[in-house]
Parts: structure tokens; sequence; C-alpha cells
């Protein structure tokens, strides 16, 4: 049971009227109040068509919104199946709605894990509401494979436009799938099924604290299915599209809370993977993983010099992070003509292992440490993009995947380099 | 005659007896003090090394780049240079100390002013080693989110940043131990308004495109310059 006095008394008192359910699907939401109707009404019709007879609930929690967000998700209009029933419940109250202090992904997604331990919910979905693709058989997607078939963990699988979540695909998936020796393609989504022991067991963990956490629950939650050999499996919902609407895309952002996060869990869980090779093919309902054909627009040139810059100024802490060796070429791509650069394979490897064990090692602040691989982000992104101008959704797909090979085969030179000196001598 | 002659040596040698039996006393005074300082400021140099092992400030210091600082200068790490600046700091006060129980009054006044200095010295090296820390630290920081910005110059903004922290720290330090207390706060203000004052032309009348730009990022047209300067979408 997750501790109870991190959940507020008002939160209490309304899953007292709730009571027991089968399923439970978390909203976490700031400023959504445009979006998060649609997002109820795909969670119940879900429930209607995919679950009938299962009691199930809905809780919105949200991170301090300004423009009526709660409001919008209790005024929804209820969905009813043709018999004219709303949602069935041993109680009263179907919507739930929890009020955070702040907006910190991880406390939000911990007060959903804790709400789904407490309603003893068989299984647990969460979406978000700015998910412009979200329908019923997303919902519906992520929780049967919890509910029925006894998996654990259901991460989604997304076509993607073949130049999007490059972060997703050149660092986080064949980087945790290298380490925790499972492929789990979409490590850090806003959409995630599990199971109610799972869900319990990641509201009760201790890493809740942790600011790399805070910025990133899901890797946690994925880390914690995959370190402790809970069923894992995948799960394809369709389309993931960017918000028509927001802010321009931050990639500084974004890597300080995919890969502080996903240090973090590979630090705190050595013991599981240290001797794991290889890796392991996951269940996969639905269709796989897909790239879709459409263009970008993408100011090449801009990242190229981001790259090359961000090399020369940061020579000082770079040389304290990578080796001898990876640093020269890396610098010595930074000195090549733009239409030549080609950050391969085995060099991107080496460094994604060389910030890793530099940051196990704490040899910088970890939050400047994880800055410092953005540039570097950017020179391997640019080549991606000289590479693949003109290759179809299969080759970029094929290249992909012998990067998650390269990774795997070249786990030893993590492991060597995680290692203290002295255990290595040892 | 001769008698005043041998009155006269038997005083003096009286004398001098008086002088070294007054003085032999006091001096092993002195070197009792100063034996038992250089005892207990090995004990605390000793307490003081575990006290900082325990709150693990090599770490701390390692990450925030000022155990770099003091390699650079062949120094030791910072838990070594505290706990041995407070090793040669308590030493030094016994052997004043000592050195005051010989009661030879020129030394006195002199001493007693070295005494009331001491703490204020030990804060000062404290000050200072703590603007070291928060100079790399918050330099570095500025140094890579103007990198990652893709400002110009990312290491002079780093290095004004880390100039500024100095300046204030090194004030800061010598207004503690009280050295020209009106002149380094002068001096400082002159410092820090000129610099300031230097930014604000050099961005004012060299800068006029770059604020335009920063004013455009914040109350632009946000989607124009998106367009311009999209990214893939990492997530």
């Amino acid at each position: 049971m997750a501790e109870e006095s991190f959940l507020t008394d008002d939160l209490l008192s309304q899953l007292i009227s709730v009571g027991e359910v089968d399923l439970l699907v978390g909203i976490p939401s700031l400023n959504n109040a445009a979006t998060i109707a649609n997002a109820v009404a795909a969670v119940e019709e879900s429930f209607q068509h995919a679950f009938p007879r299962e009691r199930a609930a809905i809780v919105n929690v949200d991170g301090g919104s300004n423009d009526g967000t709660t409001e919008a998700f209790l005024g929804a209009a209820v969905q009813k199946n043709s018999q004219g029933r709303g949602l069935t419940s041993l109680r009263t109250r179907h919507r739930v709605v929890a009020h955070c202090n702040t907006h910190a992904q991880g406390t939000i997604f911990r007060t959903i894990l804790a709400t789904a331990d407490l309603v003893r919910a068989k299984a647990c979905a969460i979406v978000s509401p700015a998910s412009p693709g979200l329908t019923a058989d997303w919902v519906g997607n992520l929780l049967q494979p919890a509910y029925r078939q006894n998996f654990d963990f259901v991460a989604p699988l997304y076509a993607r436009q073949r130049y999007d979540g490059l972060l997703v695909r050149q660092l986080l998936y064949p980087m945790s799938r290298a380490i925790f020796g499972r492929r789990i393609r979409e490590i850090l989504a806003t959409e995630l099924g599990l199971s109610g022991r799972l869900a319990s067991n990641c509201a009760n963990r201790d890493a809740w604290h942790e600011a790399a956490i805070q910025e990133s629950p899901q890797i946690l939650i994925a880390a914690t299915a995959v370190g402790s050999d809970y069923r894992c499996c995948q799960s394809f919902l369709g389309a993931k599209m960017r918000p028509p609407a927001g802010p321009p895309v931050d990639i500084v952002s974004a890597v300080r809370q995919a890969v502080g996060g996903l240090f973090w869990c590979a630090e705190s869980q050595q013991t599981s993977w240290m001797n794991r090779t290889g890796s392991e093919a996951l269940t996969t309902f639905g269709a796989d993983h897909e790239l879709t054909d459409e263009q970008a627009n993408v100011n090449l040139e801009r990242i190229f010099e981001l790259f090359r810059s961000g090399v020369a100024e940061l020579s000082p802490i770079l040389t304290t992070i990578l080796s001898a060796d990876t640093y020269a070429e890396i610098q010595r791509l930074a000195a090549l003509d733009e239409r030549n650069l080609c950050f391969e394979n085995a060099l991107w490897a080496r460094t994604l292992y060389d910030f890793a064990s530099a940051y196990h090692h704490n040899l910088l602040d970890r939050d400047h440490l994880v800055q410092a691989l953005v540039p570097l982000y950017r020179g391997r992104i640019y080549s991606f993009f000289l590479q693949h101008a003109n290759s179809s959704a299969a080759e970029i797909e094929a290249d992909s995947e012998n990067l998650c090979l390269e990774l795997e085969r070249r786990k030893p030179y993590l492991i060597e380099r995680w290692k203290k000196p002295s255990e290595v001598a040892a | 005659m001769r008698d005043t002659i041998l009155r006269g040596l038997a005083q003096a040698y009286e004398n001098l007896v008086h002088m070294i039996a007054d003085f032999l006393p006091r001096f092993v005074v002195m070197l009792t003090i100063i034996l038992a300082g250089l005892l207990i400021a090995f004990l605390l140099k000793i307490v003081l090394r575990s006290i900082l092992h325990l709150t693990k400030l090599d770490r701390i210091s390692e990450e925030a780049g000022a155990s770099h600082v003091l390699r650079k200068a062949a120094m030791p790490s910072m838990s070594e240079f505290l706990s041995r600046s407070l090793f040669w700091i308590t030493l030094l006060g016994f052997i004043l100390l000592g050195i005051s129980v010989l009661q030879i009054p020129e030394l006195q006044e002199q001493i007693s002013r070295l005494f009331q200095l001491l703490p204020q010295v030990f804060v000062a090296i404290l000050i200072v080693f703590v603007g070291i820390l928060a100079a790399n630290f918050v330099s570095r920081a500025a140094l890579l989110t103007a990198v990652n910005a893709g400002y110009r110059s990312p290491r002079l903004w780093s290095g004004m940043v880390r100039f500024v922290i100095w300046i204030l720290t090194i004030s800061m330090a010598l207004e503690q131990v009280g050295l020209a207390r009106q002149t380094v706060v002068a001096a400082f203000s002159i410092v820090f308004g000129a610099v300031m004052l230097a930014l604000a032309i050099a961005f004012g009348l060299g800068g006029r495109d770059l604020a335009r730009q920063a004013l455009e990022r914040y109350v632009g047209d946000r989607e124009k310059l998106r367009e311009k300067e999209e990214e893939p979408s990492p997530l």
C-alpha cells in the first residue's frame, strides 16, 4: 500500500466513494482545458466498448492549471452505451480529481500510481490529454494486455514521422535496449499501461524525490518493469502527431529530461543489468513500430553550427567526460566540411557509454554533464539527416537496428568504464 | 674603587641571574604552550578531515570544478586544504599565545592584533573557497546554456560570470579581514558599476540586432521564429 499521507484528504475521501475498481485510467494535466474533454470521451468510450462489465474509474491529477482544466474534466459529457448505462462501479463516483501543488511529472504520476494501488485496480493506464491522436482504441490497447493477458507493463508503439522522435530512436531506445536487455521502443511515452502490482511497486519506490525521476517518471516505471522481470509487452496505438500549437521544440529540456532519467535508472539498477547480454524481443500487439514519409522542415545549417561550436566551446568539459580517443574523433568530425560529416554508430555508442560512466562516477555536476551531451546529439542527428535524406523508411529502420546492435556489442566497454579502475584490475 | 667594581659586577650578575630566573620559566611555559598547540592543531586537523570526508566535500568540490582549480594550482584536495589551513591557523595562534607569555611589551600589542584577526582570516579563507565553488559552478552553467542556445561568444559570457563572482568574493574576503575596508567597498562599486555600464553600452549600441532578436524571441511572432529555427521533434 502506498504511503497514505502522500495523498490529500480530499482525494482519499473521493476514493472512498469510488471503492475498488478493475480498471483505472490516469490523466495527468496542466492547462489542458481545450483537450481534456476529448480525452475523457475516449477513455469512457473505451470502457463502454471494450470493458462493459468492469468497474472502472478515471483520475485526473492536475499540476495547477489555471484555465479550468479540472472543471472541464468533471463537466465532460458522460458516455453512455446503447442501453443508456454509464460506467459500472460498486459506488457512485467514476471521475476523481486530485490537485498537486507542483507540476512536476513525477509527483503527478506517483499520485496516479498510488491511487491505482489504493482502489486495487487490476490494470491501469496513463494517457496524455495533449496527445492529438488519442482515441478509445488507444486506451483499450493499453489496458487489454494488462487486464486480460497478465502483462505488467504495456509500452506503446506509434507510427512516427520519420524525422520525429530522434532522441528516442537514436539514444533512448538503443541505449535502454543494450543496458536493460529488453526491446522497449518507447520508454518515455506519454501513454502507457501497467498492472496493479507494478503500479503498487512503482508507487512505493524511494526514487520519487530524485530530480531526474521527477522529470521523467515513465523511465522509472519502465526500468522497474524490466529490472524486476515483470512481464512486458508493446501495443501499437497509432500515429504519434505533434500537438497543433505549443512552444518551439526545446532539445535541451528533452535531453535533460530523458537522458538524466535513463542514466539515473541505469545506475540505480546496475545489479540487474551488469550480467545481461544481448536483448530480448517483447510480445507485440498490433502492428510494429512504423515510420511515415512526410518531409521535415529542419534548419540543418543551424544544427551543424551548434554541433561545431559546442565541440569547440565545451572542450574542457568534454575532455573530462570522454575518453581521449572518442574526444579526438569527435574533434576531427567537427573540423570536417558540413557535407562530409558522418557520425558513425560505433563512435556514437562510445560517446553514450562515456557519458553514462562519467555520470556514474560523478565526474561533473550531473545536470551539467547531461547538458554537455546536447551538441553531440545535434551532431549525430545532423549526420542522420545527411545520411537518410533520400532513404526509405525500411532503410532508416535497418540503420536504427544496426545502431542498437552496435550498442549491444559494445556493452563490455560500458561495463569496463562503469567499474572503478581498482575493480577492473581486480 | 676595587670594592665598587666588584659590587657593580656582583649586582650585574645578580640582575642577570634574576632575569634568567624570571625568563626561563616563561620560556618553558611558551614551549609547553607551543607543544600543546601542536598537539591540539594536529587533533583538530584529523577531526575536521574526518567531518569533511563524511560530508563528501571533495565530491561536491569535484562536481563544481573547484578541485580542478586546486589541482591547477598544485594544491591538495579541498578537504585536505581546509584541514591543513585549520592546523596552521591553530598552531600559529598557539605560537602567538606562547610568545605573549614572554611579556615583551613591543610584541604584546602586535600579537593581540593578530589574535583578533585569526578567526576573520579563517572565515575569509572559507569565503574565498565557497566563492571559487560558486564561480566555477555558475560559470559552467552559463557556458552550457549559452552554447546550447547558440549564443555567440559563450566563453565570454561564462568568463564574465566567473569574473563578477570572483570580484564579489574577493571584496567580501577582504571586507571580512578588515583590510582597507573603505577602499575595497569603493573599488568593488567602481569595478562592478563599470562592468555593468560597459555591458549596457555594449548591448545597447553594439548589439542592437541581438537585442531585437532577443525581444522578438520573447514578444514577437513565435510561429515565425519556430518556422525559422525548427529542429526535429526529439520525443
